[in-house]
């Protein structure tokens, strides 16, 4: 086991590196650099920008030398735990994170802990009881959760808590309590304004995640086991927990890599939408006005999540499903 | 007591005082300190902050509310306002619009502010004489040594600004001769007339002339201890002293919560961050005419929202003063929630020469696509062939105004053939130009095809911001292929759009129009020649205009030299009978030529303002430069008191019913 884990964690150095090298690389893609951004936005303020003022902004930003030298000085920065400058608010890229993270973190999980709460019962019920009005009718709300964009449900959910609740529109708290200390009221206003982004981020996950435990679970209810467990006289219901939702449950513990950068991400439209204090704003940002190291970051950011959940979802797997061995080699 | 507001007398010929209310503090009749803010009496009593009078200048500004329609107001309350990016913060320095002079929003003529008296001789030479005793945010005292600071420190030291002096200080390459004839006199001048510099000075994004010295000296290399400096630097990860003095100095950024200002409310919130708190400057310069310190309000909130969200936050009341991030289409909505979120909508007037306009690309790379965007007839064509009154009904209600890319009836120079010629919708005269010009060929589909066998379709540029461009070039799509013209829409991004057309690659690009539809004869016409890269019809000959040479090519149409001509002329000429005339001419060769083609103009700007805050005008002109937004109406005037009562429908649509 810890051999395996040993093995595990140092074949993602150098997959890290390999991705860092390609975020680099994809940042740099675009036409123009961050001073193409700052040059448009003096110049439409009427100020006017000559070659040589735009060469000293560039050698001031270290833009002028060579791309790799500019991912040297990035790397190695960030081993050091120094993720870079950014141009755009010319602050160390960790103050203006800030506890957009932690923020993004809350959002997240209880995202997650929507998703799971209210597709679990949904899809053992509809496993259970296929082709039922039951069935049927869960199926078409699930569907139509699925199929409503986003963004529109976001402004529909915002538009009625603001009239019917009063609750300010955008953001994940009231106004006065930004940048504010940590209080009860905080708390609760923070708690007032989630369930808007969770039930609209999480619509069209608990369909997804519905449709595909209904599936699973059925092929598990159809196998001779289950049968003969019924057979021998065990509960349904402890028929039913003991082994065939276990099967079912494999690939969502496989999914979990995937699912945390995909949560990060997939979030980001909803949270522009809503104008959430969270990290997706504040990425798509970096990336239009091609904020490289803050972009870049937040690029990293993601993808160590990615390599973490995959391990964690391949030890969660093991550990869960007996039959299933670390390592081709062990198991024989 | 009336204050002698507006007083522009002419000394002698060519020689301009503009002079602001010389009334003292002391002579309002009013008891010092009855008049000190509620917010500032803790600090005051306590000795931590001085005496009103203390704070202000032995001549303080005095401000004749009633003169501008206005209410007395009160003391206190905050300003909620919502804007999109953090980097808004700098909307605090563009409404607060402290300047050294500013424009009376009445007359459009330049009132001074901070100075005291501006004297200009043949706008060759600007004398600024300041307020004895004006302080600086932190207390501390404005002098010219903060102008001092800034044309030895700052424009001529070589790390600071490595390019030299900021090139609108330059007037054909010659810098100012600067001179500090007291603590209270600074003179710029030149050997050559100067028209521009007073209105830069008075500018949305303005021209500053000084700096807080006494602040940013401990940045400076040759005024800081060396250790302490470097220091600094370290802890701040600026790679030398240079780049962390331009951080600390942000004047018109205003992120910077250290740096002392002369602006109504002072920065206090670092960022990064969602909501920016400005609190007011106990040492602003205004009085109104009962002695009372201006601001009125305490404090402005900007709450940070995603851009989108804007018009629904002010929906729901969540804004007591909002114009930025709303257009014309959020209006019905605005008004529908006018009950519950307690305020009302305004429709102020906006300044543009059009709302929208296109831009054919006169050097463009492809030489046969060239000559027919050379050609006036071409370009008449492509105009008559627009029906600006279909645009105006589908889009606008009918209630913009339809015809070229010129100034508005606004302005004082004004004819209406400005904007009629070549504008009415006249799809025969444009299939006769058309036809005139030699490109009678058509191909199976109608459209006509160039000499060279390719058929004449034109791709249309949008910066890709907003689909209101798409929809009205989709309108145009139907007239145009009328006459023979096949269009095409292709969305890209700002900087790529922009880059396109500076290498010629764009044929044809749609923007917004003239910046400026309201000038007087004092307004510089630049945007009518080609001086500007950013000309997007013209952009080599504007960026030989601005590199001098250096880059681009010379215009070489007879009309664009005239007009460049025109425009030197009118930077030397004196009187405002001369730049009338000069301006006519340009206008008139302008209209003629049809270089941009416009297609609407005037849309109006809803403005939402909470019932609770006063002295926000009913009617009012929405322009970035001259204008600042809100600047010129003065927003350290406004007031938060008792609800009004609601302003008569009449009023409030007034400016709708005069397009109708």
């Amino acid at each position: 086991m810890i051999d395996y884990l040993a093995r595990r964690l140092l074949i993602m150095v150098p997959t890290l590196v390999a991705i860092s090298i390609i975020t680099f690389i994809i940042i740099q893609l675009p036409p123009g650099d961050y001073l193409s951004t700052l040059i448009a936005e003096m110049e439409s303020q009427g100020e006017a920008v000559d070659q040589a003022k735009i060469d000293a902004l560039r050698s001031q930003y270290g833009l002028d030398k060579p791309y790799w030298q500019q991912y040297v000085v990035w790397a190695f920065g960030m081993l050091q735990g120094d993720f870079g400058y950014s141009f755009e608010y010319q602050l160390p890229v960790t103050d203006v994170v800030g506890d957009r993270v932690a923020l993004t973190i809350v959002l997240n999980f209880t995202t997650i802990f929507f998703i799971y709460l209210v597709s679990f019962p949904i899809g053992i019920y509809s496993a259970t009881h296929q082709y039922s009005v039951g069935d049927y009718s869960l199926t078409f709300i699930g569907f139509l959760g699925l199929a409503t964009p986003n963004f529109l449900l976001a402004l529909i959910l915002l538009y009625f808590a603001n009239v019917w609740f009063g609750t300010s529109i955008g953001g994940l708290m009231d106004p006065s309590y930004i940048d504010q200390p940590w209080t009860w009221g905080k708390i609760l206003s923070v708690l007032e304004h989630l369930w808007v982004p969770v039930v609209v981020i999480g619509t069209a996950g608990t369909a997804a995640m519905i449709r595909r435990l209904r599936a699973n679970l059925l092929d598990e209810l159809q196998k001779q086991y289950v049968i003969t467990a019924r057979a021998k006289g065990l509960p349904p219901f402890r028929a039913l927990m003991k082994y065939p939702l276990r099967m079912a449950l494999n690939p969502f513990i496989a999914d979990i890599g995937n699912m945390l950068p995909q949560v990060v991400s997939g979030s980001a439209v909803v949270a522009m939408v809503l104008s959430l204090p969270t990290t997706g704003p504040m990425l798509i940002g970096a990336l239009q006005s091609q904020d490289m190291y803050l972009a870049g970051s937040f690029l990293m950011f993601l993808a160590i999540l990615t390599v973490f959940g995959m391990l964690l979802s391949d030890l969660a797997l093991a550990w869960l499903d007996p039959r299933i061995r670390l390592g081709g080699g062990t198991a024989r | 007591m009336k204050a002698v507001s507006r007083l522009i007398r002419t000394l002698l010929p060519g020689q301009a005082v503009y002079a602001g209310a010389l009334v003292t503090a002391a002579m309002l009749g009013t008891p010092a300190g009855a008049a000190e803010p509620p917010v500032l009496a803790d600090r005051v009593g306590s000795g931590a902050l001085p005496e009103m009078a203390a704070r202000l200048p032995t001549e303080p500004l005095v401000v004749d509310l009633a003169d501008e329609n206005k209410e007395p107001g009160s003391y206190g309350g905050t300003l909620e306002m919502v804007m999109g990016r953090a980097k808004d913060s700098r909307q605090m320095v563009v409404y607060g619009y402290a300047r050294l002079l500013g424009y009376d929003p009445a007359t459009f003529e330049l009132q001074p502010d901070l100075a005291a008296e501006v004297i200009v001789d043949a706008n060759r030479s600007f004398t600024f004489v300041l307020r004895e005793g004006h302080r600086w945010s932190d207390g501390a005292p404005f002098t010219a040594e903060d102008f001092r600071y800034f044309w030895e420190d700052v424009a001529n030291n070589e790390e600071l600004s490595p390019t030299g002096p900021p090139s609108s200080l330059l007037v054909n390459g010659e810098a100012p001769l600067v001179e500090i004839l007291s603590s209270t006199r600074v003179r710029y001048s030149w050997t050559q007339p100067n028209p521009d510099f007073l209105p830069k000075l008075a500018g949305a994004r303005p021209l500053y002339l000084y700096r807080p010295a006494h602040y940013l000296k401990r940045y400076h290399t040759r005024y800081a201890d060396q250790d302490e400096l470097k220091a600094h630097v370290e802890e701040a990860q600026a790679r030398s002293w240079a780049q962390l003095h331009n951080r600390a100095d942000n004047m018109y950024k205003f992120d910077n919560p250290t740096l002392p200002t002369l602006q109504p409310w002072r920065a206090t919130t670092k960022p990064p961050s969602n909501r920016f708190v400005f609190e007011r400057n106990p040492y602003y310069h205004k009085v109104d005419s009962t002695g009372r310190q201006l601001p009125y309000i305490d404090k402005v909130v900007f709450q940070i929202a995603s851009s989108g969200l804007i018009p629904a936050k002010t929906g729901a009341g969540e804004s007591s003063l909002q114009a930025r991030y709303l257009s014309f289409d959020d209006y019905t909505f605005l008004r529908q929630g006018e009950e519950r979120g307690g305020y009302e909508t305004y429709l102020w007037r906006t300044a543009k020469g059009a709302h929208v306009a296109l831009y054919p690309n006169l050097n463009i790379e492809d030489p046969e696509w060239r000559a027919l965007m050379r050609d006036v007839r071409f370009r008449r064509a492509l105009s008559l062939a627009v029906n600006r009154r279909e645009i105006n009904e589908v889009i606008y209600f009918g209630l913009a105004l339809g015809g070229n890319n010129t100034i508005l009836p606004d302005s004082p120079l004004y004819r209406a053939e400005y904007r009629d010629r070549w504008a009415a919708f006249n799809l025969e005269a444009a299939n006769r130009l058309l036809d005139e010009i030699g490109l009678t060929e058509r191909n199976d589909q109608g459209i006509r095809l160039l000499p060279d066998g390719r058929p004449a379709e034109i791709i249309v540029e949008t910066a890709g911001e907003s689909t209101e461009e798409t929809d009205l070039l989709e309108l145009l799509h139907d007239t145009w292929a009328r006459a023979g013209i096949k269009l095409y829409t292709r969305p890209s991004e700002r900087t790529v759009f922009r880059n396109r057309i500076f290498a010629g690659q764009t044929m044809m690009a749609v923007w917004f129009g003239l910046e400026n539809g309201v000038p007087s004869a004092n307004s510089s016409p630049s945007e009518f020649a080609p001086t500007a890269q950013t000309q997007y019809m013209w952009p080599r000959w504007g960026q030989y205009y601005q590199t001098k040479g250096k880059a681009g090519e010379a215009p070489d149409l007879p009309e664009a030299t005239e007009l460049l001509s025109l425009y030197d002329e009118w930077r030397g000429s004196q009187s405002v009978a001369g730049r009338t005339e000069i301006w006519h001419r340009m206008l008139k060769i302008w209209t003629d030529q049809v270089y941009t083609i416009g297609l609407v103009a005037g849309v109006l700007q809803p403005v939402v303002v909470d019932l609770e805050l006063h002295n926000v005008p009913v009617q009012g002109v929405y322009n970035w430069d001259p204008g600042a937004h809100f600047g010129i109406y003065r927003p350290d005037t406004f007031f938060l008191g008792p609800a009004r009562p609601r302003t008569s429908e009449e009023v409030l649509t007034a400016a709708v019913r005069d397009r109708r």
